[in-house]
């Protein structure tokens, strides 16, 4: 009979290996069936504006407005792309000059305290293009996580490692590319998780308010039709594109992080 | 590094981060090092060595006095020293995510050296250290004795005029440890380097250098001593001396005699 911590620790390593070969394990597939079967279940005991069959969504699917993701999609990473670029700028300021963070970290901390609901008014407030309201909220929101994650990366990078290339006497710019940058990858990789989940979610309500097109657009027009299948249809796309989009930072960690292994 | 190291009324005052209280690294330092020379300093832990290496490397300026190098401060003239001074440290100090090859290239990109002739170069070393099949293994892949060799080669591969080494065969076994120290020296003899080894363990110190300087605590010279002057019954008495000397923290009687 085999050692029951062994058997516990094979299993984890089987559905580690699983995702890493982008294959799910079995435990999230019996999972998935039973949220199916309920789902089937509950469309049976309940009216369509309740909880619509699988037949009914998937015709929504099939009829949703599709040009309406790669909208979404492309203000979700246009937005992360800005906020990484503003994110590490600042993180590298204020991880090179001191005063910097002592004066701007405060109220970047308080900028991360205001809920993405106010936000979504004041840029109503103070934008009339619709794209601007949509690019600052995304912006404001992600921007400050990727500096204070970045930073905080920055300065975790071990004194023994920045002394041994402080003795080869690189530029600062060398310095920061040969040392902080691949340092911090891991880092990055995490936070543009946290951010690209966090942004999709962001994005749908920015859209909700605030836009004439994208799936929050969407959402708002099937809300305003009270059709559940539609709202749902959405929401499996959203959680689709969060997924692959989640998939593919994995990938990329795997890959440029292989000397983690 | 024509006129060597020349160290004059150094000083070394912290204040500790949390209380702000004044803590002396160094007394006083007055000495110098010809070119050439083999240097150890031997000194108990918490004695300022470190220090006195950060002054040296030029990663921290000193409190009073001045640190030469051929005439130039190596914290006032950063760029002046740039691949001139190649340090090794306690540990191997490898960069993780760069291959063993990518780690020896490090210094040489720094200097601005074409890539063909940087990998020639790393190679060259790598293959001398006894790593040539581990080019491109990542350090995490390596022994502890694979990892200081790798750590040698990226030191010598900047062919500095002066090397450095920290405590640098101090954590490793008894075997690797001589075995490394001795292709450290042979390397230095061989390439006619300037060297100064900082350690605690005084048998290394008689063992390698034409000179021990002998630091107290906090930093000062107490003594130097040249151990070839001593006959091989004579360099252990001078062991006992230089042990006295710093359970003491000071000179109790004459060095014995060679």
């Amino acid at each position: 009979m085999s050692d029951p911590a062994i058997r516990v620790r094979s299993g984890a390593v089987e559905a580690v290996d699983a995702v890493r070969g982008g294959r799910l394990p079995k435990e999230a597939l019996v999972s998935l069936a039973a949220f199916v079967v309920l789902w089937h279940l509950a469309s049976m005991m309940f009216p369509p504006f309740m909880a619509p069959s699988w037949g009914r969504i998937w015709q929504s699917l099939v009829g949703l407005r599709w040009d309406f993701v790669p909208i979404t999609v492309g203000r979700v990473l246009l937005a992360l792309v800005i906020s990484f670029g503003l994110g590490v700028l600042a993180a590298a300021a204020m991880y090179h000059w001191e005063a910097v963070e002592r004066y701007c970290l405060p109220t970047v901390k308080l900028l991360m305290a205001v809920p993405v609901l106010c936000w979504i008014m004041f840029a109503v407030l103070w934008f009339k293009v619709r794209e601007m309201r949509i690019a600052f909220i995304l912006v404001v929101v992600c921007a400050p996580i990727f500096l204070v994650d970045l930073l905080d990366a920055m300065r975790g990078v071990s004194k023994e490692l920045r002394d041994m290339v402080h003795s080869l006497r690189p530029t600062p710019k060398q310095f920061f590319a040969k040392l902080i940058l691949p340092a911090i990858l891991p880092a990055i990789l995490t936070s543009w998780k946290i951010n690209l989940s966090l942004s999709i979610r962001v994005v749908t309500m920015a859209e909700l308010v605030g836009a004439t097109s994208g799936i929050g657009y969407g959402l708002h027009i099937a809300n305003e039709l009270f059709s559940v299948a539609d709202v749902f249809a959405w929401t499996l796309v959203l959680v689709l594109i969060l997924m692959a989009t989640q998939v593919a930072v994995t990938r990329i960690e795997r890959r440029v992080l292989v000397w983690r292994d | 590094m024509n006129d060597g190291i020349l160290v004059e009324g150094l000083r070394k005052v912290y204040r500790q981060k949390g209380t702000g209280v004044a803590v002396v690294a160094i007394e006083q330092l007055d000495f110098r090092v010809r070119r050439g020379e083999i240097v150890a300093i031997v000194g108990k832990t918490g004695c300022g060595k470190s220090t006195f290496l950060n002054i040296l490397i030029g990663l921290e300026a000193p409190t009073e006095g001045r640190l030469e190098i051929g005439g130039k401060t190596p914290y006032g003239e950063f760029a002046h020293f740039r691949g001139k001074i190649s340090a090794v440290f306690q540990q191997d100090r490898l960069l993780p995510w760069r291959t063993v090859l990518q780690n020896v290239t490090l210094g040489l990109e720094i200097l601005g050296m074409a890539p063909d002739r940087q990998q020639a170069t790393a190679e060259r070393w790598l293959s001398r250290l006894g790593l040539e099949r581990f080019l491109g293994a990542f350090p995490g892949e390596l022994s502890g004795g694979m990892r200081q060799r790798a750590a040698l080669a990226r030191a010598f591969a900047l062919n500095p005029e002066l090397l450095i080494a920290d405590e640098a065969f101090g954590h490793l076994d008894e075997v690797t440890a001589v075995a490394i120290r001795q292709e450290f020296l042979q390397l230095v003899r061989a390439e006619e380097k300037t060297a100064i080894l900082v350690t605690h363990q005084i048998e290394e110190a008689i063992a390698v250098a034409g000179r021990v300087l002998i630091f107290g605590r906090p930093a000062s010279l107490l003594a130097e001593v040249r151990p070839d002057d001593f006959s091989p019954q004579g360099r252990q008495r001078l062991r006992e001396w230089i042990q006295q000397a710093l359970n003491e923290n000071r000179i109790v009687e004459p060095p014995p005699a060679a």
